[in-house]
């Protein structure tokens, strides 16, 4: 019987490598079978082409909002920010990603920083008909604070309403970036606002979310009394699906803009091509720049006793070569990082950092680090080795982190690779450095990073404190003006003497910028991209009232 | 008609060479996997997406690791973990069939108690809880393979153990005196040994097939780790892109090394309990 049941069990296998050698057969086949089929269709195609103003837009299954669309769970003021469409925002970003206005027509700050007036647009409609006024707003930003669990709202004090198209939000510290804030909260109906917002939303903005199939899609009709420009694309279909699916999805003909990665770009679509948009998507890991042996409150413990020491750490920015990195994980589609928001208005270019391997052997070899009998450097008895984690499951983290190692490799520096899931990542990244993605149209992020942690001794992420750089970002955040804060958020990235860029104290390294890369259908126009920020979602999606089919 | 051809004749050789080669087999991967340990980690970003070719029979994947490398450590990690889960699942049924044979109604009804509580969780489900409990990562596999395959094994012993204490050679050495500890290892043990052999043999392609599951899963190992559930669950993602060779060698690999042990362990069986055939 035994024997019998094991017998099964193998062949069973054996069944399942035979098909699965199969599949990936049948998947070239139907590759080359596709032109026919899409010709087959085509009549019909053009029939509808001639007045087609819809699109089916494909993302990744973590792009659906799980708690649905309200903007107290993180539609569009989460984690990934882009903007929310259904509901409109005061502010939005342009493409240099400045302030421009939505609903507001004008707003000002008190000398103090501690007082924002905000007027709005008269005669904006929610899609129910109810107008939308300085209550709406209110509500939703004190709704906000109190419930947001992924965006910080902890600056506000309260929003009041001073009349029906004025709101004013008085904060309990001054925060000069509170326009890029109010760039990604949609504003909510009070009258309409409850539990069940998530699913089933209303707003003013320039879609009305028709639809809803969890774990499959979402279709938006655009808003027809919409007070902006009248969306041209009056149907957008996302669909949710893997990687794989979504590629399946394109060659099939069925979708008209679906996402991929760097590993499907030497892959053809026929009727389709490959577009790369530029992003803020970064990708770079903390050194920390703490020697080890202390352990914070919790009992994690901090620091590492190779990278705080900063000549190590500059060395091992010189020792990258970025572009190699490029060509070789992302198959060309990036471009280099050197902190975590280039291009963007607060990005200090001294940041950049040349590829320069005999500075930094130099800088290594001044430094007291002197190449041991097996090739890898050390100093006093320490190795110059670390570990290297990358989240599970994130291929292009865990080539970068390969080819990192394999790079650092040439100049006596062993790196061991290692997995690791995020409910470890956190409190691992304190002592041993993480391949981590960043990047936001906001400057909090800098912030969020380098800034010590309120009431903690070093900054949140990574071991590292210069009261210099704390000094700097508080006054930007102080400012008056935004772009008087512009200037401020670049000194403390460098401001001649320190700061967080090679010639400073380096805390963490940055390798690329991901671009987001799509299939897209030909005869689609899809719209100018502002640089995408962290997470390939419905960035993509921020304009797609604009988009046209030609 | 010489000796040797006499001898190629006699199927108990034959049967016995074709073993002997299987284990062979399996040894060389083994150790050439353990050997290859660093060589399976090792990236290459100037080789990725290789087809199968002379230098890399099994291709490269997308860092440009050498499958073949790669699979045969993952193989040879399986091999390892599935002596290490005989082993322990073997002295683990020994000790527990042996005792509830022998020790009375009380113990007999405790043992079977456990060995239907482990059977009647569904495995897969209490190897997943196991390894996570233990902190997943290489020790929770190995603790949660190894301590989930002695049931089966269990009972087959006490059963087996049963019958013998009804013969009447053990009834005999009973009444003139002898000691239980004394009948269970002079008299039923040697006769245990065809099956005990033959069980803990035939628990390896268990133990390497729930590796491989649970690696798969992702409960196990960190990916960069060889292991030949990692390089399975990996290669699905690369199947659309037409990389058919990421899973299909190293799926056959590990369905040719379940087979020979399978092969081993009946081999085995019918060389030193040539009775059970007929049964």
């Amino acid at each position: 019987m035994k024997m019998k049941q094991m017998l099964k069990k193998a062949a069973s296998l054996a069944l399942v490598a035979v098909l699965a050698a199969g599949l990936a057969g049948c998947g070239q086949k139907t590759e080359a079978e596709l032109p026919e089929k899409a010709e087959e269709n085509l009549p019909e195609k053009t029939a509808e082409t001639a007045e087609k103003d819809s699109v089916v837009v494909v993302m990744g299954p973590s792009s659906e909002p799980e708690a649905g669309f309200d903007p107290a769970y993180g539609w569009g003021a989460g984690e990934h920010v882009h903007e929310p469409l259904i509901q409109s925002t005061l502010t939005v970003t342009d493409a240099d990603l400045k302030i421009g206005y939505d609903l507001a027509t004008d707003m000002s700050v008190s000398d103090d920083g501690l007082v924002w007036t905000v007027k709005i647009r008269d005669g904006v409609k929610f899609t129910d008909g109810e107008p939308l006024t300085a209550e709406d707003v209110a509500f939703t930003y004190n709704t906000l604070r109190d419930t947001s669990s992924v965006n910080d709202f902890t600056m506000l004090d309260e929003a009041v309403a001073a009349d029906a198209s004025t709101v004013e939000f008085h904060l309990n510290r001054p925060y000069s970036i509170w326009p890029y804030t109010m760039a990604i909260t949609g504003i909510v109906p009070k009258h309409a606002y409850g539990p069940d917002y998530g699913s089933d939303p209303i707003g003013s903005g320039r879609y009305i979310m028709k639809q809803w199939d969890r774990g499959q899609q979402v279709i938006f009709e655009a808003n027809p009394d919409y007070y902006g420009e009248a969306p041209k694309m009056k149907r957008v279909t996302v669909l949710f699906m893997e990687e794989d699916a979504a590629y399946a999805a394109a060659c099939s003909g069925q979708v008209d803009l679906a996402y991929t990665s760097a590993a499907y770009s030497d892959q053809t679509v026929d009727g389709f091509s490959l577009a790369a948009y530029p992003t803020v998507d970064n990708r770079g890991f903390n050194l920390p720049a703490v020697a080890a042996g202390e352990t914070d409150e919790n009992g994690v413990p901090l620091g590492n006793d190779f990278t705080c020491d900063v000549n190590v750490r500059r060395a091992i920015n010189l020792a990258i070569d970025r572009e190699a990195m490029i060509a070789n994980v992302l198959n060309g589609y990036g471009t280099a990082a050197y902190s975590v928001c280039d291009k963007m208005p607060w990005y200090n270019p001294q940041a950049e950092t040349p590829h320069d391997p005999d500075t930094a052997n130099a800088l290594l070899d001044e430094a007291g680090w002197l190449t041991g009998a097996d090739g890898i450097r050390e100093k006093d008895g320490v190795r110059a080795a670390f570990i290297l984690l990358y989240p599970t499951g994130d291929s292009v983290r865990q080539a970068l982190a390969e080819e990192t190692a394999n790079q650092l490799s040439e100049f006596g520096i062993d790196v061991t690779v290692e997995g690791v899931g995020w409910d470890t990542a956190y409190d691992r990244a304190q002592s041993t450095p993480l391949m981590w993605g960043w990047g936001a149209h906001t400057p909090m992020e800098l912030y969020n990073i380098y800034h010590t942690k309120p009431g903690g001794k070093y900054a949140q992420y990574s071991p590292y404190r210069n009261e210099e750089v704390d000094r700097l970002m508080d006054e930007a955040l102080a400012s008056p003006s935004l772009e008087d804060s512009y200037e401020l958020w670049k000194q403390a990235q460098w401001n001649g003497s320190t700061g967080i860029t090679q010639e400073g104290d380096l805390p963490w390294v940055w390798l690329v910028n991901i671009d987001h890369l799509y299939w897209v259908k030909d005869g689609l126009k899809v719209a100018d991209q502002k640089p995408h920020p962290h997470g390939h979602g419905w960035s993509i999606v921020n304009n797609v009232d604009q988009w046209t089919w030609q | 008609m010489s000796t040797d051809r006499a001898f190629w004749k006699d199927r108990r050789f034959r049967m016995l060479a074709l073993a002997a080669a299987a284990a062979a087999f399996l040894l060389a991967v083994t150790v050439l996997g353990s050997v290859w340990h660093d060589a399976a980690l090792e990236t290459d970003f100037s080789r990725k997406n290789l087809a199968p070719c002379l230098k890399y029979p099994f291709g490269t994947d997308w860092m440009g690791r050498d499958m073949f490398a790669r699979t045969v450590a993952g193989l040879s990690l399986s091999i390892r973990l599935g002596i290490l889960t005989a082993c322990v699942s073997a002295a683990i049924a020994f000790v527990l069939g042996l005792s509830a044979a022998v020790m009375g109604r009380f113990a007999d009804g405790a043992v079977t108690m456990m060995i239907d509580l482990v059977m009647g969780i569904p495995h897969i489900l209490l190897l997943v809880l196991i390894s996570y409990a233990c902190g997943k990562g290489f020790k929770g596999v190995v603790i949660g393979v190894s301590l989930t395959h002695w049931a089966s094994l269990a009972r087959l012993i006490r059963g087996e153990v049963l019958q013998l204490k009804a013969s009447p050679y053990v009834k005999i050495a009973e009444k003139l005196g002898k000691g239980k500890l004394y009948i269970a290892f002079r008299h039923m043990a040697p006769n245990l040994f065809p099956q005990f052999i033959t069980g803990l043999i035939l628990l390896f392609p268990h133990a390497i097939l729930h590796e491989a599951s649970v690696t798969f899963l992702g409960f196990g190992l960190s990916p960069e780790q060889p292991a030949i559930g990692v390089i399975l669950s990996e290669s699905m993602n690369h199947l659309a892109m037409g990389r058919w060779w990421l899973a299909l060698f190293p799926g056959l690999f590990l369905v040719a090394s379940v087979l020979l042990f399978h092969y081993i362990g009946q081999t085995v069986c019918r060389l030193i309990d040539p009775g059970s055939v007929h049964e």
